[in-house]
């Protein structure tokens, strides 16, 4: 099925009728959304600052980013989640959107990235050194996970 | 008409209040940075509190932890505040009686103070407790109030359009 076909089954499904005939309903989970857009991007930087360098230079980067990676997966979820109702009560709009196409792109990459070159990246690290790989992992990870969170808001706004 | 509704009525009404209220793209990219902010703001301090909890970073001390996170989230209440106090300006008007409004200027203030309380009395000993994974109930209870409030300020925030 094509993207267009799957956002109308979306947006016809039990789902995409409660959201749209509900009055609070896509409040709540708009609600939902940004408090899983705070913590995840609370894990993205901390992580990604430690690789820089930042804070926490004394601890152990791969210790700090497994247990901020379980938040990150957490969240990421809820952010899915959350996304996938919204997305049904507003499917039309999200087809035809350039913000929101440009949101998912930078989403994949920004979650293949961090389980793949940038968990390489930290696994490289040990504690009180910082070197270069790392450094650009960090800062791509950042700019990747900024942009998913501009392109989101750009959705509201053009 | 009360002072503060007044106060809020000369906001609305200036110049810079309008301009801002009216530009195609300023309000637009104040909102946004503020929504972004609370990544920084919030974020960060819930990191904190999970610490507190024993859900993560338990092998790190809680002042570690603190250590590195509190600089971000200080910036972050920061941006917030700044960018919070030109919507507001923008808007002052309609937030004088907004009930969200209120509502997340009084939750912000108790997480202020659960911040505030916490920071003069349990944190004092700190280097008592801060080992532990889990660190001792007064501190747990902070964390929970903290994580409480903040999500409420959020909510609060994102309710006001809806008033």
């Amino acid at each position: 099925m094509d993207l267009h076909g799957w956002l109308m089954a979306l947006a016809h499904s039990p789902l995409g009728h409660a959201m749209q005939t509900s009055r609070w309903g896509f409040a709540v989970v708009e609600m939902v959304h940004l408090l899983g857009l705070a913590i995840l991007g609370g894990s993205v930087l901390i992580v990604d600052l430690r690789l820089l360098g930042v804070i926490l230079k004394g601890e152990s980067a791969i210790t700090i980013s497994r247990d901020l990676s379980r938040v990150l997966l957490v969240s990421l979820s809820v952010m899915v989640l959350s996304g996938i109702a919204l997305l049904s009560e507003e499917a039309g709009k999200c087809y035809y959107s350039p913000a929101f196409r440009w949101k998912m792109v930078l989403l994949a990459a920004a979650a293949v990235f961090y389980f793949t070159l940038h968990r390489q990246a930290i696994l490289r690290t040990r504690r009180g050194t910082v070197t270069f790989w790392p450094r650009i992992a960090a800062v791509v990870s950042l700019l990747l996970w900024l942009g998913v969170g501009v392109a989101g808001r750009a959705i509201g706004l053009l | 008409m009360p002072l503060l509704h007044q106060f809020c009525e000369t906001l609305y009404q200036s110049g810079f209040g309008t301009m801002l209220r009216e530009s195609n793209n300023a309000f637009s990219v104040i909102e946004s940075v503020h929504v972004l902010a609370i990544t920084l703001l919030f974020g960060t301090i819930a990191v904190l509190d999970l610490r507190m909890l024993g859900v993560i970073l338990r092998q790190i001390s809680v002042s570690s932890v603190a250590r590195g996170v509190l600089p971000l989230t200080w910036s972050g209440l920061a941006v917030s505040v700044v960018s919070g106090f030109l919507l507001f300006w923008a808007e002052a008007e309609k937030m004088y009686a907004n009930p969200s409004f209120r509502a997340k200027l009084v939750l912000l203030a108790l997480a202020a103070i659960n911040a505030l309380v916490f920071h003069r009395t349990i944190y004092r000993s700190a280097h008592e407790w801060e080992r532990q994974h889990m660190s001792p109930w007064r501190a747990r209870a902070t964390a929970i109030a903290s994580l409480a409030l903040w999500s409420g300020v959020i909510i609060a925030g994102r309710a006001i359009a809806y008033f």
